[in-house]
């Protein structure tokens, strides 16, 4: 059996002839080539597959999901059955769900590409990666660097009781490494990746070599920088840690789930001011250099939603039910890992829309202050009840009389979510967003891929932890 | 499907093709998950997968594949494909071989018949008492959210030398978040369980520890910038020796120079108040199995003996590097190679009674919560962590509650020279079990 709407909509007759009032099924079938040198020795070539279905079933509002990874007849026909059970189950004492009542997606999306990375011959992936590999390791001061390439290609199937034939087809391929270079008895690591969404065509027209010998570079010379003195500081901050930020930080409050109950800090504040007038904040599931959702997991149509516009919250990122208990559209904001999760509420490419000012401007009058960077930055953490984030920045610089100056490293930022957004004093023009085949959001247990950004923009004061 | 008979025919396959060795790692899981939020029980959610992953060598090349299989003849195209690549790949000079000695370490407390039935209403009443204390305990807190899932797991693993050894484990696990608001301020704290069994799980402790917080931190504030005694509760501690001293002794990280513990065998690395001691076979933590995800039995060793660094964690192939035997640590998450891990970690208390530790610590701060501490760089041993849920202790008294702080420091120094003591309360938190830690000379970024 194989992961095609036609498939789907027999499941789905199973499952709406057992007496349920609504079903959605997903099927799923996604490969993974994953190659990794690490310090000149090949570590990993692994494939992983996932394939399976996922039932989602409502009985008198009741909600049942269950799912399996075996597709034979006896197999489909537990998994309807266990999702009903459930449903029927939580009738005794759970509570009831309402949703928004939402037109289903009829969709074909297919990523346009020319060669398929997993058609690719293995010993050619394999020997790109030992030769960048070999590139980063040859770094003087370099004493260890991981190359990876990874490989993606996700057919999911969406079919539901409200009308959703949906098909996509998403392909990704990238490279990331990581450098750790080693100073007297100080070692830094700096890691990064590229991902581009297509084929294999993309990977054979890049410069990979200057990309892996770069982050070397950058390794060894923030071994030899110094700790920021801890303190509050001005700063810049840039495309790709502002994109992170937001999406923690932001992000995860202005989803609908958290707001409908009542766990974030965005709860009853639509349509007040929760940044500068300069902020404006998007959630678009087509942007250019995120990673494309065309429609959710629940079989809704992926809307373009405004959460910000001119420092004011205008919408939440919804699921059916969220959107039905907040009253506003549904976003098609629904995403699962795979089959084996449940769609919750996700961002899909989440981030800051430019304005006018060139970059060079937000240093211009910032006498001491600090030029924040995402090259190398591990990742961030927030709680989304309180707007607390810490973040990890890569290696970045002190800003002295109006110009970036000397490196420093282990730098981590910290504060409130919505008082660093009141702090925006100047937002550039250069939008850039970008995704991964390596890594994603995770919430719950469930990993998904995501895209982030936005531009250069300036805070008046922000916390920076160091030595 | 029968993962017994999975792995058997996924050697043969494999072998047949040519394969100098192979082995298969299979594993059924059913799992039953109900979540509750402000509203009540809403959601339950339930399935079964058989996971089959392939680690496949042919001479000193090999390759790892695997996922989600529908059928048994899935098992003969995952060989395939594996064999496939393994000769296309580039030789690993440092391979040797596949484990030799499968077995099993008897293991107790690792499966629970009430967990194993997976009866939803015993799981839906968890979550539904865990949503209504809160407002019980004090009328400022409600539960926004709550979890309770549980699994059965049964792994079998064998390979071209052994045949397989398997296994049947229980998981389960609980979370509960909960959020005060009072006068315009606002504080919310989560708390989680995870054990094998239900033996030791204790709701309502776990419900009101959360509640106090959430409702005690809810006028939080920074403290100013500067060196302080921090407290560090047994989860905080639990978490930041994950990230950064688990990491530092796995083989792998220290054979390829990412440690800052490469060389420093046997010398006095943390304070002598510290040892620290692996063991994946204690009863009921859910980090224990009779083997591990290579099928060599689990033991318990001493890592940090009085702060003195006895071994690195080993898998097969890094223990073949060091030429020598595995320390039974062997991890794969999905098609991954192996590669040793912790399994439960275990941190002998110390003698301080808590209430004295804070009594005595002068002016400090005891932290209940933080996050980012993952963040935190393991390569140079370097802590940052903000803290979310602490508070400002002086000459004994909660002078106020602090938030959004970021500690930092070199966490050797601090585990080395700044350690003034261990608590002689400890607590298990997911496969850590922890006394509280009180470090002087921690560097504190606020106002």
């Amino acid at each position: 059996m194989s992961v095609s709407t036609d498939f789907g909509k027999e499941v789905l007759a199973r499952a709406l002839g057992r007496g349920v009032d609504e079903a959605v099924v997903r099927l799923q079938e996604r490969v993974y080539e994953f190659i990794v040198f690490d310090s000149g020795v090949l570590r990993s070539y692994s494939v992983s597959r996932v394939v399976g279905l996922g039932v989602g079933v409502f009985v008198k509002g009741f909600a049942g999901y269950a799912y399996t990874s075996m597709l034979s007849r006896e197999g489909v026909e537990q998994a309807v059955d266990r999702a009903v059970k459930l449903a029927k189950g939580l009738s005794v004492s759970g509570k009831a769900v309402r949703l928004a009542s939402v037109e289903g997606s009829k969709t074909v999306f297919r990523v346009a590409y020319s060669q398929n990375p997993l058609d690719v011959d293995p010993s050619e992936k394999a020997s790109l990666v030992r030769d960048l590999n070999k590139i980063a390791m040859g770094v003087e001061g370099v004493v260890s660097a991981v190359t990876r390439l990874a490989c993606e290609v996700d057919r999911r199937v969406v079919v539901s009781s409200l009308g959703a034939e949906a098909f996509s087809e998403v392909v990704a391929v990238g490279v990331s490494n990581l450098s750790v270079a080693r100073f007297g008895e100080v070692m830094e690591r700096v890691h990064d990746q590229k991902t581009f969404i297509g084929g294999y065509e993309n990977v054979k027209s890049f410069d990979w070599s200057s990309f892996v010998e770069d982050i070397s570079r950058l390794a060894v010379k923030a071994s030899q920088a110094r700790v920021p003195p801890p303190g509050t500081y001005r700063a810049v901050i840039d495309n790709q840690l502002i994109g992170l930020m937001l999406h923690e930080a932001f992000g995860h409050a202005s989803e609908g789930d958290y707001v409908m109950y009542k766990s974030s800090v965005l709860c009853g504040r639509l349509g007040t001011k929760v940044a500068s007038d300069l902020v404006a904040i998007i959630d678009d599931g087509l942007a250019e250099g995120g990673y494309p959702v065309a429609f959710d997991d629940e079989g809704v149509a992926k809307r373009r939603v405004t959460v910000v516009e001119d420092g004011v919250l205008k919408g939440f990122l919804t699921n059916r039910q969220a959107s039905h208990e907040l009253g506003v559209e549904a976003s098609g904001n629904a995403r699962a890992q795979d089959i084996t999760y449940k769609p919750i509420v996700r961002q899909t490419n989440f981030y800051m829309a430019p304005r006018d000012v060139r970059v060079e401007e937000l240093f211009e009058g910032v006498s001491e202050g600090i030029y924040l960077r995402g090259r190398g930055a591990m990742g961030g953490q927030v709680d989304i009840a309180m707007g607390t984030f810490t973040f990890s920045a890569g290696p970045s610089y002190m800003i002295r009389r109006g110009e970036p100056a000397e490196l420093v490293r282990g730098v981590v930022v910290s504060g409130n979510i919505l008082e660093t957004l009141m702090n925006v004093e100047l937002v550039a023009r250069d939008l850039m967003i970008t995704t991964s085949v390596f890594g994603g959001c995770g919430k719950d247990g469930q990993m998904v891929r995501v895209g982030d950004g936005g531009p250069h923009i300036r805070v008046s004061r922000i916390v920076v932890g160091g030595g | 499907m029968d993962i017994w008979a999975l792995v058997e025919r996924g050697v043969r396959r494999a072998e047949a093709l040519g394969a100098t060795e192979a082995e298969v790692y299979a594993v059924r899981e059913e799992t039953l998950t109900v979540r509750g939020n402000v509203r009540g029980v809403e959601s339950i959610e339930g399935g079964e997968t058989v996971h089959v992953y392939m680690r496949i060598a042919v001479g000193k090349r090999f390759s790892v594949q695997g996922g989600l299989v529908s059928r048994a003849e899935d098992v003969d195209s995952i060989a395939e494909s594996a064999v496939k690549i393994a000769r296309l790949s580039p030789e690993d000079p440092n391979w040797v071989s596949l484990p030799k000695r499968l077995g099993s370490t008897p293991v107790f407390d690792v499966v629970d018949s009430a967990v194993k039935s997976l009866e939803p209403e015993r799981f839906v009443d968890i979550v539904k008492r865990a949503l209504e204390m809160p407002r019980e305990l004090d009328r400022r807190a409600f539960a926004t959210e709550a979890l309770a899932s549980a699994a059965v797991i049964a792994k079998a693993i064998g390979n071209s030398y052994q045949p397989p050894v398997s296994c049947e484990l229980t998981s389960f696990s609980f979370s509960v978040d909960v959020k005060a608001v009072e006068g315009g301020f606002e504080s919310g704290f989560y708390s989680y369980y995870s054990a094998p069994t239900l033996k030791e799980f204790r709701l309502e402790n776990i419900v009101v520890y959360t509640t106090r917080i959430a409702v005690d931190t809810l006028k939080a504030k920074r403290v100013e910038t500067g060196t302080y005694k921090v407290l560090l509760m047994p989860r905080v501690f639990s978490s930041i020796l994950g990230t950064l001293l688990v990491p530092a002794v796995r083989a792998d990280v220290v054979q390829k120079k990412r440690s800052p513990l490469a060389g420093k065998l046997f010398s006095q690395v943390l304070s002598e108040q510290l040892t620290v001691i692996d063991d994946g076979a204690v009863p009921n933590m859910p980090g224990s199995a009779p083997f591990d995800d290579e099928g060599v039995a689990t033991r318990r060793k001493a890592v940090f003996d009085k702060g003195i660094l006895r071994t690195y964690l080993y898998d097969t192939y890094t223990a073949n590097i060091d030429n020598r035997e595995s320390t039974g640590n062997a991890r794969r998450v999905g098609a991954s190679n192996t590669y040793p891990d912790a399994t439960n970690i275990l941190v002998l208390p110390g003698t301080s009674p808590l209430d004295s530790l804070v009594k005595d610590m002068g002016r400090g701060i005891v932290v209940h919560g933080t996050i980012g501490e993952w963040l935190s760089n393991p390569v140079s041993g370097y802590l940052n962590a903000t803290v979310t849920h602490g508070f400002l202790v002086e000459g004994g008294e909660v002078k106020q509650a602090v938030k959004g702080v970021v500690v930092a420091g070199d966490a050797y120094k601090l585990l080395k020279e700044g350690l003034v003591a261990l608590s002689k309360e400890f607590e298990a938190i997911g496969n850590f079990m922890t006394p509280a830690a009180l470090l002087q000379g921690v560097s504190v970024a606020g106002e």
